[in-house]
């Protein structure tokens, strides 16, 4: 199974990839609407805002939990060396 | 391929960590790496051979315990149609390690800050199938007005005060068995319009 290497999302069904195709790396979540994958800053705002939303955290906790789970993905590997 | 060295490298490494898993589910975070290497049946340096820190080791066991977590949770999630199904998934992959749940739950200020991240972000992949099929119901009109994360902590709050207090609730069997279907009956009936 493919894994989004933007965000870690498991991929199976076809929806769930980029544009729906499933040569992609990365999920429909990391996509801008053009098809291209956003970029770190992109994904990490909308990562705090997602943790917000769904769990109602602190925005700084809420940044350092996006900041943590990006450090192990490999889309983003540049920005934490 | 593999030399019979590695093979065997890799089977001391897969007995370490199911020791580690069933010691720290038994004792909590503080057991001593002397207690898993015993359960190993490995010696006390061998560990280190392995992982160059108890930190590691750690780390290494709720990440893997995450990504099983998180894996079984999403499989589950997309087949699922509605809350019930959800949180019915949410129980059947944290019951099958309820006590190192438990543990992680109960003890996570004495994990390394790292360790702690990376459990957050396990609720976080809970919250995003939550996210889902709520709205995907909210939709329907078959669910309450209630903030999103309001909806999802209540229900992390009652699952996680009836797992705190096992030993009240259900101290001689696993708890989720016993109140699952319960909790998640009520949760269902809170939220429902
Ligand atoms: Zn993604």
């Amino acid at each position: 199974m493919k894994i989004c290497i933007a965000c870690g999302m498991p991929m199976q069904e076809a929806a769930e990839f980029a544009c729906g195709d499933t040569g992609k790396d990365y999920c429909v979540h990391c996509a801008r609407p053009d098809g291209s994958m956003q970029s770190f800053e992109e994904k990490k705002a909308g990562m705090i805002q997602f943790i917000i939303k769904t769990q109602g955290f602190d925005k700084k906790a809420a940044a350092q939990m996006a900041e943590s789970s990006m450090k192990k993905l490999p889309a983003w590997k540049e920005y934490f060396v | 391929m593999q030399s019979k060295r590695q093979l065997q490298k890799e089977s001391t490494r897969k007995k370490i960590i199911e020791a580690a898993y069933k010691v720290y589910a038994g004792q909590g975070f503080t057991a001593p790496t002397a207690a898993i290497a015993k359960e190993a049946g490995v010696s006390h340096g061998t560990i280190f051979v392995h992982f160059s820190s108890l930190e590691e080791l750690q780390c290494y066991l709720i990440q893997d315990f995450g990504n099983t977590l998180g894996l079984e949770i999403h499989c589950l999630a997309e087949t699922g149609s509605n809350t019930e199904e959800l949180l019915k998934a949410h129980l059947n992959a944290l019951a099958k390690h309820e006590n190192f749940y438990i543990r992680l739950i109960a003890e996570k200020s004495l994990l390394p800050e790292d360790t702690q991240m990376a459990f957050a972000n396990i609720q976080s992949i809970m919250a995003y199938h939550f996210s889902k099929v709520i709205e995907r119901e909210g939709q329907n009109q078959a669910i309450k007005n209630i903030p999103l994360h309001l909806m999802f902590n209540t229900w992390m709050g009652l699952l996680h005060y009836y797992l705190l207090n096992k030993d009240f609730f259900s101290p001689d069997q696993p708890l989720l068995l016993r109140y699952g279907p319960e909790l998640i009956g009520t949760f269902a009936e809170l939220i429902k319009k």
